[in-house]
């Protein structure tokens, strides 16, 4: 058993060892233990190196505000930038120092540090310049990142984390004395509690240091249990332990990330970590202070901690980080220690004060000079030596000698700030209180309570009065605690920011931000460069930037540059604080959100039979849609594609179209209203037929195209894209809502009702008589563009007569659930025809060759009707449609519009590719003007070549003349620019 | 994230619901007949003021329906919401306390942590 336990510590369990590895040796910690305790026990101080210089890192505090100890936690898929000081430990932990190479002891990274003098702030911007743009992306940044950063990213990883909501009245942060006291005195009551605290003890500061001694003549041990055990018994309120909250929102919405494997082995399969996401109508703060440290010479040396951390360790934890250690203070916050350190047996081996012997609390300078404690008052620290770990601090005394200790551990602490970060998330305001020497929260924005520490209430004393005073709203029994404490109740500060730098060496820093490496002549530096504005001056220099957001000392730089500008702290002001309070993961922020969850798959109702069919499948928008089905493993897709296109050709083929929009459109003035949706008139057209129509959006531009089936004037049917049937039918409400809420409309999505198959080809007449003996298809009787309603064995179904590929063809619409039925009678009919399913592949091939475009694929958001070619669809007579004004704009009559056109490879046999662009000249010089690009590209095999759409400038001109595809290897292919239809221009195909 | 009270079906997250840019657009009338500029104000140019602003939403992920919101852009406040039908409320109905054009309310902007 290691002589530093305090074997007396009710938290640790000293009788359940547990095993772990840090940088592959073996220790031994306890049930309880922290990664920081458990290694402090083994007396092990150095724990990493630092971020820019590398330079040799120790445990600097015990919680949260950790600015070090990172570690890589190799055991859960390599989970890095862990605080060793909050992760506990578990059977078979592997843990691993980050940021070193080769090892801890000897990195070689270190030299950084020699070579400081060139790593001055803005080093980056400076210096990363030249001599050529691609240096920073191909040499410097790699390097960099190589040798500054924390931890590796982690591997294999899988996150197993869900989200939980919360609607709650009350919601305490924090479960410390004032947590706890607010939240008793809120048992019972007619509010619903929240008692949210990052331990898994409650209690904060009654388990963390001495401070008190007794709570209402209980041990403060006893008062918690006592008083959990009312919370917990209680109807109205809820403990959340191991619970951070790392944001505060507008209208109190708070998030909590939740540990739920604090000290064992997260396991594969259950949630990791639970999101709370809480909303609530008023939140008490109770979420504490963190002490400050102080900046002087190797302020970051292994050895050097907070004083209320050490204490920490020894009331928390049940561990003495060291036997003999030197205290430095400048503030009150330091009593509670010395009385500890004394009452264990371990007195410290110095006391040093900043303030004189008359400013010391009276009952601690008693104790030291009771003590035979060698006391500096008036003294500061000038630096502190070692190699690797601490081994002597110079003191400057106040006769202004300087006494040289020698020592392995110095206690620090340099004031306390009220734990402020989760307030200014709330917006609310700071303001700086020149007595404490810190910011503390003033005006509230939300409805938030702060109280204790966390108000900067300071004084144990106080703590009846405020709480009684802030809860009164909610009418609760005045609360009256009595509190024994061991220290002066007042805290006391005198005001110290840095001992200055006297003879620098190399290797000595004064450091502002032990995470980031930056040192105090940084601050220096970039105000005398002119970046004198505080939240300038944090990014230039990168103060408090990093994981930690400089809990511990970015008040400290606030007073280090109000001192250099002479400027009052309020005047500098704080940079903002932003969530989160600490990092979480995207694991827990992405909840049950990920893998196959992250998006819904959508699925045509007869998706099973293409799986057995052995589709391969393409994701369009949310949809899964058979892409081409293969007829063995050895097929291509390109083979796949030759051959169903060529079957629809000569035969016929069927398509799962069920993905696209339907949606349905019913009402009195519906007429007026597709009239005013679409470019197409719709008037004349007599029910029962059908149109191809465009959507265009209030600046002109093709948004949507469908087919519109009347069925009379008050009942409609359009079709849409896939992926714009929300779009379009969201904006038919916004318009039917907002600008004609005079129109009596209402339309609504049958996307999913009904399933839509598309059979095509020669012999499509035959099948689709075998299949529906009973409809006469002739010509006479069913004409293109008309459509029929018909039943089939019962089930209603809808017959269209059109044709997305050229051939002529039909589109039967059936009720989902009866879909399967109708595609397999389709299949087992055809088959004497030849007629195969095709996939989407195939029908965009078909559709290119006939010049039928793709919204989306062949138009972006900037091409007209007009520039399609498709002035006949516009209904001129019309008095008003969406966007029709603005197909009279000067920029949309402009005459070098990029418009569709057809594109053929002078040379039959070259390939030509989507995206490439077309110029006029057959040499590439930088810059070409480009005419315009290839939007669509296939291998046509009615053709035997390739072929393409563009749009290109002034394109309708320049049909019959010459031009150039250019490649990415900066070749040019010759084409020829044709009209955009390479495929029966005059459509005899459709009404054969 | 925003709490917004539809008025078809009370206050529910913002997640459920989508922003329609500014309230009150009219679209002009017989669009043909009016000139370049009116029209293209129209398509293109929005207000988006630092402090009070009348804005459209939509239920989009509940009961689809548009509504009218009055937001004070500098604190996220919102301040009234209204039916697409109902009359638009007046601005000096609502308590600015924005200096525009460039000012900033002390409290809840963010701008500012600290009291001045």
């Amino acid at each position: 058993m290691s002589e530093l336990n305090l074997t007396d510590n009710k938290f640790i369990q000293f009788h359940q060892k547990i095993g772990f590895r840090f940088d592959g040796v073996k220790y031994y910690g306890y049930k309880g233990d922290t990664i920081a305790s458990a290694l402090l026990r083994n007396n092990l101080k150095l724990i990493g190196r630092s971020f820019k210089y590398h330079r040799p890192r120790g445990f600097y505090t015990c919680g949260i505000e950790e600015p070090n100890a990172l570690v890589q936690i190799i055991s859960e898929y390599s989970e890095p930038n862990t605080r060793a000081t909050i992760k506990k430990i578990y059977e078979g932990m592997e843990i691993e120092s980050q940021n070193r190479w080769p090892s801890l002891e000897t990195d070689i990274g270190s030299i950084n540090n020699i070579f400081s003098p060139v790593f001055p702030a803005g080093f980056y911007y400076k210096t990363f310049m030249g001599p050529h743009k691609n240096f920073w992306k191909k040499i410097y940044e790699p390097i960099i990142r190589k040798a500054a950063g924390l931890g590796k990213p982690p591997k294999e990883f899988k996150a197993v984390s869900t989200h939980l909501h919360h609607n709650v009245d009350i919601t305490i942060v924090g479960g410390g004395l004032n947590g706890l006291i607010a939240a008793k005195s809120l048992i019972d009551t007619k509010y619903s509690v929240l008692l949210i605290d990052f331990d898994d003890q409650l209690g904060g500061i009654l388990n963390n240091s001495n401070k008190v001694l007794s709570v209402n003549n209980q041990t403060p041990m006893d008062w918690i249990s006592e008083t959990v055990k009312e919370i917990e018994n209680s109807k109205n309120i809820k403990i959340l332990k191991n619970t951070l909250v790392t944001t505060y929102n507008y209208i109190n919405h708070l998030i909590a990330v939740e540990d739920k494997f604090v000290g064992s082995r997260p396991l594969k399969d259950k949630v990791n970590s639970t999101l709370h996401k809480i909303r609530t109508d008023q939140v008490i703060l109770c979420n504490g202070h963190i002490e400050r440290f102080l900046s002087f010479q190797n302020n970051d040396l292994p050895g050097i901690m907070l004083c209320s951390s050490f204490e920490k360790y020894m009331c928390r934890y049940g561990v003495i980080p060291s036997k003999e250690t030197v205290v430095f203070s400048n503030n009150s916050n330091s009593e509670s220690l010395v009385f500890s350190l004394i009452k264990k047996g371990f007195k410290p081996k110095a006391y040093i004060d900043s303030r004189s012997g008359e400013n010391i609390e009276p009952d601690l300078f008693d104790l030291i000079r009771k003590n035979d404690i060698p006391l500096y008052t008036n003294s500061l620290i000038k630096g502190a030596y070692g190699n690797k770990k601490l081994q002597k601090i110079l003191v400057e005394d106040s006769s202004g000698g300087v006494n040289e200790i020698k020592t392995d551990f110095l206690c620090l602490s340099g004031g306390i700030n009220p734990d402020v970060h989760l307030f200014t998330q709330s917006k609310g305001l700071l303001d700086w209180d020149e007595k404490d020497l810190t910011y503390k929260p003033a005006q509230a924005f939300q409805p938030t309570i702060t109280l204790g520490s966390a108000s900067g209430q300071f004084d144990f004393n106080a703590i009846n009065k405020e709480i009684n005073e802030k809860l009164v709203i909610f009418g609760i029994k005045p609360v009256q605690i009595n509190l024994e404490l061991n220290t002066s109740h007042k805290f006391k500060i005198e005001k110290l920011w840095e001992v200055l730098p006297q003879k620098q060496t190399i290797w000595s820093k004064s450091f502002i931000d032990l995470q980031n490496d930056v040192t105090t002549k940084d601050i220096r530096q970039a105000i005398s460069e002119g970046f004198d504005r505080i939240e300038h001056l944090k990014r230039y220099t990168t103060n408090s930037m990093g994981t930690d957001q400089g809990k511990i000392s970015s008040i400290n730089a606030l007073g280090i540059v109000s001192d250099l500008l002479d400027k009052k702290v309020n005047e500098v002001g704080t940079t903002i604080y932003r969530p989160p309070y600490a990092p979480l993961s995207f694991a827990a922020i992405a909840g049950r959100n990920s893998y196959e969850y992250y998006d819904p798959e959508r699925k045509s109702p007869i998706h099973n039979w293409h799986i057995t069919n052995g589709a391969v499948f393409e994701d369009v928008g949310q949809w899964k849609r058979p892409w081409y089905f293969p007829i063995n493993k050895d097929e291509t897709m390109d083979e796949a594609v030759q051959r169903e296109s060529k079957n629809v050709r000569e035969n016929a083929g069927v398509l799962d179209g069920s993905t696209l929009g339907k949606i349905e459109i019913k009402g009195k003035d519906a007429l007026a209203f597709m009239n005013l949706i679409y470019t197409n008139s719709f008037s004349k057209m007599k029910p029962g037929t059908s149109r191809y129509a465009l959507m265009l959006g209030e600046d002109g531009m093709v948004k949507d195209d469908g087919i519109i089936c009347k069925i009379s004037d008050e009942h409609f049917i359009a079709t849409t894209t896939t992926g714009g049937a929300a779009t379009v039918l969201g904006c038919m409400e916004e318009y039917a809502q907002t600008e004609w809420p005079n129109l009596n409309v209402y339309m609504n999505s049958i996307t999913e009702q009904y399933a839509t198959f598309n059979i095509s080809g020669p012999k499509t007449r035959n099948i689709i008589e075998k299949v529906f003996p009973e409809v006469n298809f002739s010509n006479e009787a069913f004409p293109f563009m008309t459509f029929q309603f018909h039943e089939y064995e019962d089930t209603p179904i809808r017959i269209l007569r059109a044709s997305f590929t050229g051939e002529m063809g039909y589109e039967i619409y059936v009720p989902s659930n009866q879909a399967l039925k109708i595609w397999e009678k389709i299949i087992s009919f055809g088959k004497e025809f030849g007629l195969k399913p095709y996939g989407t592949e195939t029908m965009h091939l078909l559709r290119a060759e006939k010049g039928y475009i793709i919204v989306g694929q062949d138009t972006d958001g900037s091409i007209t009707p007009f520039d399609l070619g498709l002035d006949w669809m516009i209904g001129k007579s019309k008095k008003d449609f969406l966007g029709k004004r603005s197909l009279i704009r000067s920029d949309t009559v402009r005459k070098d519009r990029k418009q569709l056109v057809g594109i053929l490879p002078t040379n039959k046999s070259e390939k030509l590719e989507e995206g490439q662009h077309i110029i006029l000249d057959k040499e590439i010089k930088t810059p070409t003007p480009m005419l315009g690009h290839i939007t669509s590209c296939y291998q046509s095999p009615t053709l035997g070549h390739n072929f393409a759409l563009a749009v290109i400038k002034n394109g309708q001109s320049l049909i019959g003349t010459k031009a150039f595809a250019s490649t990415p290897e900066l070749k040019t292919i010759e084409v020829e620019i044709v009209e955009p239809i390479f495929y029966d221009k005059e459509n005899t195909k459709l009404a054969s | 994230m925003l709490i917004i009270d539809c008025p078809y079906c009370g206050p529910r997250d913002q997640l459920e619901f989508s922003n329609g840019g500014e309230a009150h657009v009219k679209r002009p009338d017989g669009s043909a007949d009016i000139g370049d500029r009116e029209w293209g104000e129209y398509v293109f140019i929005r207000a988006n003021p630092k402090g009070i602003f009348y804005e459209r939403w939509v239920h989009s992920h509940g009961c689809r329906k548009w509504f009218n919101c009055v937001r004070d852009t500098s604190t996220d406040e919102i301040l009234k919401i209204y039916k697409i039908d109902e009359e638009r409320p007046k601005l000096d109905s609502f308590k600015n306390n924005v200096k525009t054009p460039s000012g900033e309310p002390n409290l809840g902007s963010g701008n500012f942590t600290v009291k001045k």
